[in-house]
């Protein structure tokens, strides 16, 4: 069990990393199809979630290379908290301003909880999970499997998904935003169609 | 701002996935932070009328 539990934390990074593409992606498509336009601080809150799982990657990717070390790993764990934290500040403002007893919420719920209610709860959860790495830290420092083998392609493709996810928010970004410094507080549509 | 947090985001991704130096990583990372605090103030303008 020992022998394997480095195997097993490398393994549960990446189910973080593709937990949290699946939930920026789920927002997306909310956006997209739905027509669901992000506020600002649904924005930062998308933000906050890249922010925090940048640490796991960074762990898997020094893992995949064999360059990750005791320091490294907890230094990285500490940014993906971080991150994490930083996020649940957003959703809490977000859900304190919807709090009042007769207020309908910003956007549609999803399984009875609004978006930011979800993402409070996501950003609790990863600060959990990182507080348990860090305790399992002395005994379980991410191992990659071998190079070129199919659990080494398989988080590759896991990674790769994540930057696509980032990149396409980069891409709709500039579609919401247009040639404004900031995002209005009620969007309406695309501001670089005029909007 | 948004447009530029989202683009740092996305350098710091890319340079993570190719190893890029490790000082680099993390000052564009502790540098977006400090920008996403900063867009955060920029929109919260008020304080809540809420008594606990």
């Amino acid at each position: 069990m020992k022998a394997m539990l480095p195997r097993l934390v490398f393994w549960c990074i990446n189910l973080w990393i593709v937990a949290y593409t699946a939930v920026i992606g789920i927002s997306l498509l909310l956006q997209f199809v739905g027509g669901e336009l992000p506020c600002p601080l649904c924005m930062l809150q998308r933000y906050a979630m890249i922010l925090s799982t940048l640490g796991a990657v960074w762990i898997i990717r020094q893992a995949q290379r064999g360059v990750l070390t005791w320091d490294r790993y907890v230094q990285d764990l500490g940014l993906a908290t971080l991150g994490a934290f930083l996020g649940a500040v957003f959703a809490s403002r977000q859900i304190m301003l919807h709090i009042l007893p007769g207020d309908q919420g910003y956007g549609g719920a999803v399984l009875g909880l609004h978006l930011y209610s979800w993402a409070f709860v996501t950003f609790c959860v990863v600060i959990l999970f990182t507080a348990l790495l860090g305790i399992m830290a002395p005994a379980a420092l991410p191992e990659a499997p071998d190079k070129n083998s199919m659990g080494d392609r398989l988080s590759s493709v896991i990674g790769l998904a994540f930057l696509a996810i980032v990149a396409i928010n980069a891409v709709m970004i500039v579609f919401l935003e247009g040639f404004n410094w900031v995002l209005p507080d009620n969007p309406t549509g695309y501001a670089l169609f005029g909007h | 701002m948004d447009i530029i947090i989202l683009f740092l985001l996305f350098f710091i991704a890319l340079a993570m996935w190719r190893g890029a130096p490790r000082w680099l990583v993390l000052t564009c990372w502790f540098g977006t932070l400090l920008l996403m605090i900063g867009l955060f103030r920029f929109h919260v303008t008020s304080s809540l009328g809420l008594s606990f």
